[in-house]
């Protein structure tokens, strides 16, 4: 009954997004060629260095661009269901309309979450999907029912953003204005944009453990083209379980901490 | 002359009134992007075995990317989405009643922080640069084309928030500009690993000029003829953009309807 209630909840979400996204047309038409050419951007940096070496840490130039279709994917994903709603999770905090939230018979955090969704991101889910099956033959995927582990990988990527994003969000109940912190997300995200074996050791275990911007495409590329070993699919299980138990403690002290600021 | 100290104290408040903020936005805009570049590198040298790449070798890479980071820092600001703001929301009527430019008041206002790490960074690589011999004639030098850069930055972000005139919206075109300018202005790797028959994209655009440039002339790679002539070159670009700022807004303010209470 729960769940009927909240798929509702959903669906009028849904509705009042692409009510408010198709008013906007030329708006919706220019942020898609934003995400093209930001796509392009990314494969532009690969193309000039591989136009240099032929091989980037053992990656090569086939199986990076399989490596970023699964990325613009999996972030595209993210975009579409939740960006928005971090970018304004500040404001709810430090404008006072949690209290609004709060009241609600549902849980707050689902509304806060799912309260904005970012239609034109949908294209973007298929744009990356395109370039992973370009390249999938050249990089070495061996297809078939693997497409299947294409979008449970897809999901795992989008839980990691959600957590990582929601761990760095949630420090507005201290902050008062958390928009630095997620400005330092996004630049941490960069490391999200190149496959885990590139970076050296230090940095490649942060990446793996208390900052697991791996998670997003690396790992998935890297578990799709040359699977992964029992301990690599352990650490990612086991991150993200301690990052959701982390997340609903840092919450709970955030709400206890919480004073309304509205009237 | 009055406004414009008033808009730059303002800016400096309003900088250092969160400082914790301040610090992290440095903190991540100088550290993440040079650990990105430097990761290219050990992956390219250390992994991959390479020992020169366009002439550079890793210690010369590593270099370009420290250097780099004194340039980094002062290129680009928000302060175009801020403009775009004010179109989309009407808040630009406020500002048309008073005596003072609304382009040239956001940029003053929003140049202050910049213009603290400026200063910072000047003072870093000058003293630094002095054990690795570098000329602290050339780091201002350097110093000065990075904040002519900045102000071009500027002028094009400035001239394509007109688009909200138009459309409402202009932060997708500012987006672009400012993913295009990540590249090509030789933030992320330096431009002369583009293959021959890319150099034209950096080389059409003034984007090198707002990193890339400085960069060169610091490390001593560009002679001081050269520097000169693409100081004058950036000087030419500042007069485009301010024809092209003239245009763009004359354009826009002819189609401005106020949503302002």
């Amino acid at each position: 009954m729960k769940l009927v209630q909240y798929a509702r909840i959903y669906g009028i979400q849904v509705k009042n997004n692409w009510v408010r996204e198709a008013v906007y047309r030329v708006n919706f038409l220019t942020a898609m060629a934003t995400d093209v050419i930001w796509i392009g951007v990314e494969l532009l940096l690969f193309t000039v260095i591989y136009a240099n070496v032929p091989v980037l840490a053992g990656w090569t130039k086939p199986q990076v661009y399989f490596f970023l279709g699964i990325f613009f994917s999996s972030d595209a994903l993210f975009t579409t269901f939740f960006q928005r709603n971090f970018w304004n999770f500040s404001d709810l905090v430090n404008k006072g309309e949690l209290d609004i939230l709060l009241t609600k018979p549902v849980h707050p955090l689902f509304l806060a979450l799912s309260r904005w969704i970012n239609i034109t991101a949908i294209f973007n889910i298929a744009l990356g999907l395109g370039i992973a099956i370009q390249f999938a033959n050249p990089a070495g995927f061996a297809g078939g029912w693997k497409w299947l582990l294409v979008a449970a990988w897809l999901l795992i990527g989008m839980t990691t953003q959600i957590l990582l994003r929601f761990a760095f969000s949630i420090w507005v109940f201290w902050t008062e204005r958390s928009w630095a912190i997620s400005r330092l997300y996004y630049q941490f995200f960069q490391f999200a944009t190149k496959p885990d074996t590139m970076y050296p050791k230090a940095i490649r275990y942060l990446i793996l453990t208390a900052l697991p911007f791996a998670f997003i495409s690396s790992i998935p590329a890297r578990a799709l083209l040359h699977g992964l070993k029992w301990s690599e699919y352990a650490n990612v299980g086991g991150v993200l379980l301690a990052f959701f138990f982390l997340n609903a403690i840092l919450w709970q002290t955030g709400l206890r901490r919480y004073q309304s600021a509205s009237s | 002359m009055n406004w414009r100290l008033a808009a730059l104290r303002n800016g400096f408040q309003d900088a250092t009134a969160y400082r914790l903020e301040f610090l992290f936005e440095v903190l991540g805009s100088a550290f993440v992007p040079a650990a990105i570049q430097w990761v290219l590198w050990y992956a390219m040298f250390k992994i991959g075995g390479a020992h020169e790449i366009a002439g550079m070798n890793y210690s010369d890479m590593v270099q370009y990317t420290l250097v780099s980071l004194l340039f980094t820092q002062i290129r680009g600001g928000d302060h175009d989405f801020e403009l775009q703001e004010m179109i989309r929301t009407g808040q630009l009527s406020n500002y048309l009643l008073r005596p003072v430019s609304v382009v040239e008041f956001v940029y003053i206002r929003g140049m202050a922080p910049k213009l603290l790490i400026a200063g910072v960074c000047l003072t870093l690589g000058m003293s630094v640069g002095l054990f690795f011999g570098m000329s602290p004639v050339r780091i201002m030098g350097a110093m000065l084309m990075a904040l002519i850069g900045n102000v071009l930055h500027y002028q094009i972000g400035a001239a394509l928030s007109t688009t909200a005139f138009l459309w409402e919206e202009a932060y997708s075109f500012l987006m672009v500009k400012n993913m295009l300018v990540s590249l090509l202005s030789g933030e992320l790797i330096p431009l002369n690993l583009f293959p021959k028959n890319m150099q034209w994209m950096w080389k059409i655009t003034p984007f090198y000029l707002y990193v890339f440039g400085p960069t060169q002339y610091a490390l001593g790679h560009w002679t001081h003829t050269y520097f000169l002539e693409q100081l004058a070159w950036s000087c030419v670009w500042l007069a485009a953009g301010w024809a092209f700022i003239k245009f763009t807004w004359s354009l826009g303010m002819g189609r401005y309807l106020s949503h302002g209470g």
